[in-house]
């Protein structure tokens, strides 16, 4: 497989480079008989809003797809196949002064090489409660946010969106750190 | 995710996005986008290598003050393993029979089914407590 190009110079083999997920995604559900290609958000212009306060003076809030465990709705992992059973429809929020259990096994995550067995791969609390420790940052904000992931663009854009940047404002956030799936 | 760094950002509040679809993040539009080529669900770093995870989380947060524009994108420099074969992976119909694609369909089927039943039972607790 290697071309003589790779062995003269370096080069990286072709597939070698970021997936081209829509791509994949399209021909996918293409073959598998579904029609119409879903349509991902696309936008021209992006908002911008610099940060004001040194990073190790602000407070950050932590937003994520992730749902909390529910025994009760099947398996969630490690290593569980697609469970559309552990979804979740409204915005979450939890204390960020203690440990959760959440898990990503409603979302359509690497099933072939992701195990889901850490959560410290997908939701970064403890990691940032020790960045606000060592003075990276000034703090943690009191509460994360759970942001479902599953609904249509309008119900993300009017009402799950907006009541996250309530949310957010209502903890006084500096800045948001948002780990998506 | 993308929606909801756009939704923050224009009411004022600087985001930072950590993800793995580098292709999507980028085609929907976010202010600052920590781009890890890692397979989905792992945009915070390695499993059980708690230095990729602080390592990646610390690239994250100095973005935030770091980017000076909007669709700022930074990889994350680790790599996931030395080969980079399991990108050849993920949905890619080349590497499936017609045997597998049939049977991943009745899958997809039951899923979007269950998926219903929870989604009207949220609705239906919710109109409850309201």
């Amino acid at each position: 497989m290697t071309a003589p190009a790779d062995e003269e110079f370096g080069f990286a083999p072709d597939y070698d480079a970021p997936i081209p997920y829509m791509q994949r995604i399209r021909t996918y559900y293409q073959t598998l008989g579904y029609g119409a290609p879903y349509r991902w958000a696309h936008y021209r212009d992006v908002p911008f809003t610099p940060m004001t306060k040194p990073l190790s003076d602000a407070t950050i809030a932590l937003v994520t797809t992730a749902a909390p465990y529910r025994p009760e709705a099947g398996d969630q992992g490690p290593g569980a196949p697609y469970n559309s059973a552990a979804k979740f429809y409204t915005v979450y929020s939890g204390d960020t002064s203690v440990d959760h259990d959440l898990r990503i096994s409603h979302i359509g995550i690497d099933r072939k090489h992701t195990t889901a067995e850490d959560p410290g791969t997908w939701f970064p609390l403890p990691a940032l409660r020790e960045a606000a420790a060592r003075g990276l940052i000034g703090k943690v904000a009191p509460r994360f946010h759970g942001l479902p992931t599953n609904r249509s663009h309008k119900t993300t854009l009017e009402v799950d969106c907006e009541e996250l940047l309530k949310r957010v404002k209502e903890d006084r956030a500096d800045a948001a750190l948002i780990a998506g799936n | 995710m993308s929606l909801a760094a756009r939704t923050l950002e224009a009411a004022g509040i600087p985001t930072v996005v950590m993800g793995c679809a580098k292709d999507i993040v980028e085609h929907v539009g976010v202010p600052r986008f920590m781009f890890s080529d890692f397979p989905l669900g792992n945009p915070c770093g390695k499993p059980k290598d708690k230095g990729s995870q602080t390592a990646t989380l610390e690239l994250a947060l100095r973005l935030l003050p770091a980017a000076i524009g909007p669709r700022t994108t930074v990889q994350n420099p680790i790599r996931w393993n030395e080969d980079g074969k399991w990108k050849l992976d993920y949905s890619n119909v080349e590497q499936l029979s017609p045997e597998e694609i049939a049977r991943r369909r009745a899958e997809f089927d039951k899923g979007k089914e269950i998926a219903k039943q929870r989604l009207a039972a949220d609705l239906k607790q919710r109109g409850a407590a309201e």
